[in-house]
């Protein structure tokens, strides 16, 4: 009888309930029901029969049947076309396909989600910012220097005067502070000349 | 044995198979065969047959129809049908059966009822 069963992998049949907990370091087949906590080091696989309602903790987690419960996996949570889910998921890989109906919050880790937010927040307003300011130097100083000059003298009379050659760009830079090193290159070519 | 694994085989696709390193602590019940190569405690209710194997442990009341043991069993067991102690098996409880086989080498302590209707029938 035995060997006829298949060893590593323990499967809960159709018509099986178990309520309770149940803990292992194998995989896991439910065709059955499971209500209670489910704990094991390794897949769990919710097949279309099966119905789980239990705090699960796994390493895998594949629902293709209904979980409805919170699930934390160390590796990946899949929820497949048949999957129906209801609860939370916290796992660093999550995957629904289409089909999947899933209500709940999903965390796949502060770490992951923190690198990714700043990049795509900064690189969003920080590309057309860039772009903004730097052919927004040249216009606004090339009219700073006509338009703004009452603005150099009031400027350059308690600011330091040394720099008399810089003013045509100085006095327009203010205004857009992430000009200022476009202006420090300026300033900086010209003592070169 | 090859017959009998022919016919456990079609089974197999519904059969629930509790691995050697599932440990489930609560209650079990189903209508299909239960082959429990892990530990479970609490209680186990089936309408079907249940296998203890070499590596099982159970701490439960048992109540199936036939039972089979070869691991340990610690608990009262009433199967409806048959419970079969197999060599090398250790149960400690009350069985309740209209069938009991104890295999030479099975290790068994408690209470053994196989129902006195049949014994007053006769």
């Amino acid at each position: 009888m035995t060997v006829a069963t298949t060893d590593g992998t323990t499967i809960i049949g159709e018509s099986i309930l178990i309520s309770g907990s149940l803990a292992g370091d194998e995989d896991l087949t439910v065709r059955g029901r499971v209500e209670g906590t489910l704990t094991l080091t390794r897949t769990l696989v919710v097949e279309p029969t099966g119905q789980v309602k239990a705090e699960v903790q796994v390493k895998n987690c594949i629902i293709a049947g209904v979980v409805v419960g919170n699930v934390t996996a160390s590796e990946s949570v899949e929820i497949t076309r048949e999957g129906r889910m209801v609860g939370d998921i916290a796992a660093p890989r999550v995957i629904i396909v289409d089909g999947a109906s899933f209500r709940g919050r999903i965390d796949m880790g502060e770490v992951d989600v923190g690198a990714e937010r700043p990049r795509a927040q900064a690189a969003r307003p920080a590309v057309p910012a860039r772009a903004a300011s730097r052919p927004a130097l040249a216009p606004r100083a090339a009219p700073a220097v006509r338009s703004p000059e009452p603005r150099k003298s009031e400027e350059a009379r308690p600011a330091p005067a040394p720099v008399p050659a810089a003013i045509a760009a100085r006095p327009s830079v203010p205004p857009a502070p992430v000009a200022m090193g476009a202006v420090k290159r300026k300033v900086i070519v010209k003592p070169r000349k | 044995m090859a017959g009998i694994e022919k016919a456990s085989a079609p089974r197999a696709g519904a059969h629930t198979v509790i691995g050697s390193s599932i440990v489930i602590d609560g209650e079990i019940s189903g209508d299909e065969d239960l082959v429990i190569q892990g530990t479970v405690k609490g209680r186990i209710s089936l309408k079907e047959s249940l296998f203890v194997e070499a590596s099982g442990v159970i701490e439960a009341d048992i109540e199936t129809a036939n039972v089979e043991v070869s691991g340990q069993v610690t608990g009262n067991i009433g199967a409806s049908d048959k419970d079969e102690l197999k060599a090398d098996c250790k149960v400690v409880g009350d069985i309740r059966a209209p069938r009991i086989l104890i295999a030479d080498g099975a290790v068994f302590k408690g209470n053994v009822d196989m129902d006195v209707k049949e014994a007053k029938g006769k």
